[in-house]
C-alpha cells in the first residue's frame, strides 16, 4: 500500500484527496489543515485518512511515502523541503514557488535526497491534451513550431475579494498562479525553453482587480518557435469553458476545440467535458506510480523551471508593459 | 436602370483572374480593359496580356486609361505598386478599388488618401470587413448582446499545401521588392480591419514576434512566414492576433480565419468560412460557403457609393489604418519593443463625392 499525505484542505486539496482515495493500492494517510473542521471534511473523502494540523507528525509517519503539497503558493517551498528532508517523494501543486531560487533549492534538495519531485500540472493529464501531445511526439506533424492557445473560463476564485489568489504578493500574480498552466503546456508541446515573453492583461468585470482576470502573452522559444497564449477568466457564465489549441508543425497541424465536446442543452449548468475530464484522477494514478517507484514523473523538473521562469517574466512584463527575457540558470535543469 | 460601371484592371497579377470573374458576375460592373505599363516587369506584362486575352478585352497602357474608357480602376498589381497606380488612376478621375494592402508604407498610404480627397473620387480597398460574417459580428456587438468588447483574438492561417495553387508566383508574397514584406504585410490588415469594424476601436500600440518557421521561399527573401501580435486598441480593448502561412491550416480549404470576442456580457466565436455546406468526396472535405464572397461585398459597397455619393463603408482612409498597424508591427519586430500605431491624418474621411451617373461620362 502506497501512503500519500495531502498538505492542504482547500478546493484543490479536496479534489486530490478524493482522486487519490479512488486509486487502487493507495491510502491517503493524512490531510493537513489549520481549520480542523474543514480538514476533517476533506479527510472524510478518502477511507482511512486522518485530519491533522501537525506537519511534523505527518512527515514522521513511516507509512507516508509521498506528499501532495497543496495550499498557498507561499507555503510550497518550505513544506516541500520539509517533506524531502523526511525522505518523502513530493508532488507539489503549481506554481511550485514564487521565485526561482526557492524552486532551485527544492529541486536540489530532491536530487541530493534521492526522492522524486514533480510539479502537479494537471492539464497534461487531460485526455485531449494527452492525445494531442502524443500525436505530436510521435511525429505526426513534424517539428512543432507554432502554438496558438485560447483558454476561456467563467470563474471567480472562491472567497471573491478575500481570495489570496487575487493578491499578487501571495500568489505571485495571475501570470504565475495560472500562467503556469498554458506555459507548461506550450513547453511540453513545443519542447523548448521560452526566451522572451510579452504580456497584456485586462480586467473584464472589475477595473480595480489587483490581478487581471484575463491576459494574453507572446512567447518566443529557443530555436525560434512561437506561441500566442490567451487566457480569460471573464466568461459570463460560471463553469463555462472555451479552449482551443492549434499546434502547427513542419508537416501538419494538430487542433482541438472544446466546442467539439458533446453536451446536453437542458438549461442546467455546463456538463463536464470529456476532453478535459478526469484529469485529476489520471494525475492521481500517475502520482501514485511515481511515489511507488513504478513511473518517472511525466512533468520534468527542467520543464517546470522553464515554466516558472517564463511565468515570472510574464508577470514582470504585465507590470512593466515591456517584453521580458526569461531568466536562464538552474544548472542542469536549464539544458 | 443605370449602365454598369466600366472597369479596368490595372495590373493583373495574383487575384486578377478572380477579380475579373467577380466583375463579370456582378450586374453593376463590366470589364472594359486591362492596363499594364510597358516598363512593368516581364511577368506582370505577361500576366496582363493573358488576362486581357482570356476576358476578351483590350490591353491598354496606363496612360491610355481615361474617364472616356472607364469609370473604375481595380488595382491588381504587385503590392509595392498599389499606391502609385491608385494615385495615378485617381488623378485621371476614376474611382478606384485597390487590392490589399493599400500600400506598403504609411507615407504612400497617406498619399493615396490625399489623392482621393483631391480628386473627389472614391478609393475602396479589398477587405473582409464588409463580408457577412463580420457584419453579423458587428451587429451582435452593436446590439449590446455581448456588452462592451474587452478582447478579440484572431487567427488567419494560410495553408502551404495550397501555396503553389493559390499564388502562381510565390515571390509576389515573399520578395520585398514586390510584396513589401512577408505574411504580416500580406494578411495582417484583415484582422485589423475586422477588429475595427466589429468594435469601433482603433489600434493604438502593438508588440510582435515573428519568424520564418516553415518555408524556404520566405527564408530566402528574409521575410517572416508567421507572426504573433499583441495589440492595444482604444478603450482598453486588447487583441491577440496570429497570422501566417503554415503547412496545414486547421480546416479544409486554402486557409482558415477565426475570431473570438469577449465582451463584458458575453462572448462569441466566428469562423468566417461558416456557415457553410460541407462537401465530402474522395478528395476530402470542402466547405461551400453560403455567404457572398468578401470581394463581392466590397464591389457591392463601392457600386452603391459611386451611385449615391456616400462614402464607402470601407475606404482608403480605413486601409491606411491597417497599413499603419502593419508598419508598427515591423517597427516592433525591429526594436523588440511595443510601438505606437501612427496613421497620421490618413483616417480623415474623403471629401464629399458626388454621385456619378452614366450621363456624366465624357462623350
Amino acid at each position: 500500500m502506497t501512503g500519500i499525505a495531502v498538505l492542504g484542505s482547500g478546493g484543490i486539496a479536496r479534489a486530490h484527496v478524493a482522486a487519490l482515495g479512488r486509486v487502487p493500492g493507495v491510502r491517503v494517510t493524512h490531510v493537513l489543515g489549520s481549520d480542523p473542521g474543514r480538514a476533517a471534511a476533506v479527510a472524510a473523502l478518502a477511507s482511512g485518512a486522518t485530519a491533522t494540523a501537525d506537519l511534523d507528525a505527518v512527515l514522521a509517519d513511516p507509512d507516508t511515502h509521498g506528499v501532495y503539497v497543496c495550499g498557498r503558493t507561499a507555503d510550497h517551498p518550505a513544506r516541500t523541503l520539509a517533506a524531502i528532508a523526511a525522505g518523502k517523494h513530493v508532488i507539489v501543486e503549481k506554481p511550485p514557488a514564487r521565485d526561482l531560487a526557492d524552486f532551485d533549492a527544492m529541486a536540489a534538495a530532491a536530487r541530493s535526497a534521492g526522492v522524486r519531485l514533480m510539479v502537479g500540472q494537471t492539464v497534461r493529464f487531460q485526455p485531449a491534451v494527452a492525445t494531442l501531445e502524443a500525436a505530436c511526439r510521435s511525429g505526426r506533424v513534424g517539428d512543432p513550431r507554432l502554438l496558438h492557445l485560447n483558454w476561456y473560463v467563467g470563474h471567480v476564485w472562491p472567497g471573491a475579494w478575500r481570495s489570496w489568489q487575487l493578491d499578487p504578493r501571495q500568489s505571485g500574480g495571475h501570470l504565475v498562479h495560472n500562467g503556469m498552466h498554458p506555459l507548461d503546456l506550450a513547453i511540453w508541446l513545443l519542447g523548448g525553453r521560452p526566451e522572451r515573453v510579452f504580456t497584456r492583461g485586462w480586467c473584464t468585470h472589475a477595473p480595480e482587480m489587483p490581478t487581471p482576470d484575463s491576459f494574453h502573452l507572446t512567447v518566443r522559444f529557443a530555436g525560434g518557435a512561437l506561441a500566442m497564449i490567451e487566457v480569460s477568466y471573464g466568461l459570463r457564465d460560471p463553469g463555462d469553458v472555451l479552449r482551443r489549441m492549434v499546434l502547427c508543425g513542419t508537416d501538419g497541424t494538430l487542433a482541438h476545440h472544446t466546442a467539439d465536446d458533446t453536451a446536453p442543452s437542458d438549461g442546467g449548468p455546463p456538463a463536464p467535458l470529456a476532453s478535459t475530464g478526469d484529469a485529476v484522477q489520471r494525475q492521481a494514478e500517475h502520482a501514485a506510480a511515481v511515489v511507488a517507484g513504478r513511473a518517472e514523473p511525466l512533468v520534468e523538473l527542467r520543464h517546470s523551471r522553464w515554466a516558472l521562469a517564463a511565468a515570472i517574466a510574464a508577470q514582470r512584463s504585465l507590470e512593466t508593459g515591456r517584453p521580458v527575457d526569461v531568466a536562464a540558470g538552474g544548472g542542469d535543469l536549464d539544458g | 436602370m443605370a449602365e454598369p460601371l466600366r472597369t479596368v484592371l490595372v495590373g493583373a497579377v495574383r487575384h486578377a483572374t478572380g477579380y475579373a470573374e467577380l466583375l463579370a458576375a456582378h450586374p453593376g460592373y463590366v470589364l472594359a480593359g486591362v492596363a499594364e505599363s510597358d516598363d512593368a516587369d516581364a511577368h506582370a506584362r505577361s500576366d496582363a496580356r493573358a488576362v486581357a486575352a482570356a476576358q476578351g478585352v483590350p490591353l491598354w497602357r496606363p496612360e491610355d486609361v481615361s474617364p472616356d474608357r472607364a469609370d473604375v480602376a481595380v488595382i491588381c498589381s504587385e503590392p509595392t505598386r498599389h499606391a502609385v497606380l491608385a494615385e495615378r488612376m485617381l488623378g485621371l478621375g476614376l474611382h478606384v478599388l485597390v487590392d490589399k494592402p493599400l500600400a506598403t508604407d504609411v507615407a504612400a498610404a497617406c498619399r493615396v488618401v490625399e489623392a482621393a480627397r483631391a480628386a473627389g473620387r472614391h478609393c475602396a480597398v479589398v477587405t473582409r470587413a464588409l463580408a457577412p460574417p463580420i457584419r453579423r459580428l458587428r451587429d451582435w456587438v452593436d446590439s449590446g448582446r455581448l456588452g462592451l468588447p474587452r478582447s478579440v483574438d484572431a487567427e488567419f492561417l494560410s495553408s502551404g499545401t495550397h501555396f503553389a495553387a493559390s499564388v502562381e508566383r510565390p515571390e509576389l508574397l515573399t520578395d520585398p521588392r514586390l510584396s513589401g514584406g512577408g505574411e504580416v504585410m500580406n494578411v495582417l490588415g484583415y484582422p485589423v480591419d475586422d477588429i475595427r469594424a466589429a468594435t469601433g476601436c482603433e489600434p493604438v500600440e502593438v508588440f510582435a514576434e515573428a519568424g520564418t518557421l516553415f518555408w524556404d521561399e520566405h527564408r530566402s527573401h528574409g521575410v517572416e512566414d508567421v507572426a504573433v501580435v499583441s495589440a492595444l486598441f482604444t478603450h482598453g480593448l486588447t487583441a491577440s492576433i496570429v497570422v501566417g502561412r503554415v503547412p496545414a491550416a486547421p480546416g479544409p480549404g486554402p486557409g482558415t480565419y477565426t475570431l473570438r470576442l469577449i465582451g463584458s456580457h458575453g462572448h462569441v466565436e466566428v469562423d468566417v468560412a461558416e456557415p457553410a455546406v460541407r462537401l465530402y468526396s474522395g478528395d476530402g472535405a470542402e466547405r461551400l460557403p453560403i455567404d457572398r464572397s468578401p470581394v463581392a461585398a466590397v464591389l457591392d459597397d463601392l457600386h452603391a457609393a459611386i451611385r449615391t455619393g456616400r462614402r464607402p463603408a470601407y475606404d482608403c482612409a480605413d486601409a491606411a489604418v491597417a497599413v499603419a498597424t502593419i508598419d508598427a508591427v515591423y517597427r516592433s519586430l525591429a526594436s523588440g519593443a511595443p510601438e505606437p500605431v501612427d496613421a497620421g491624418s490618413a483616417t480623415e474621411p474623403e471629401a464629399d463625392v458626388s454621385p456619378r451617373s452614366s450621363e456624366e461620362r465624357a462623350p
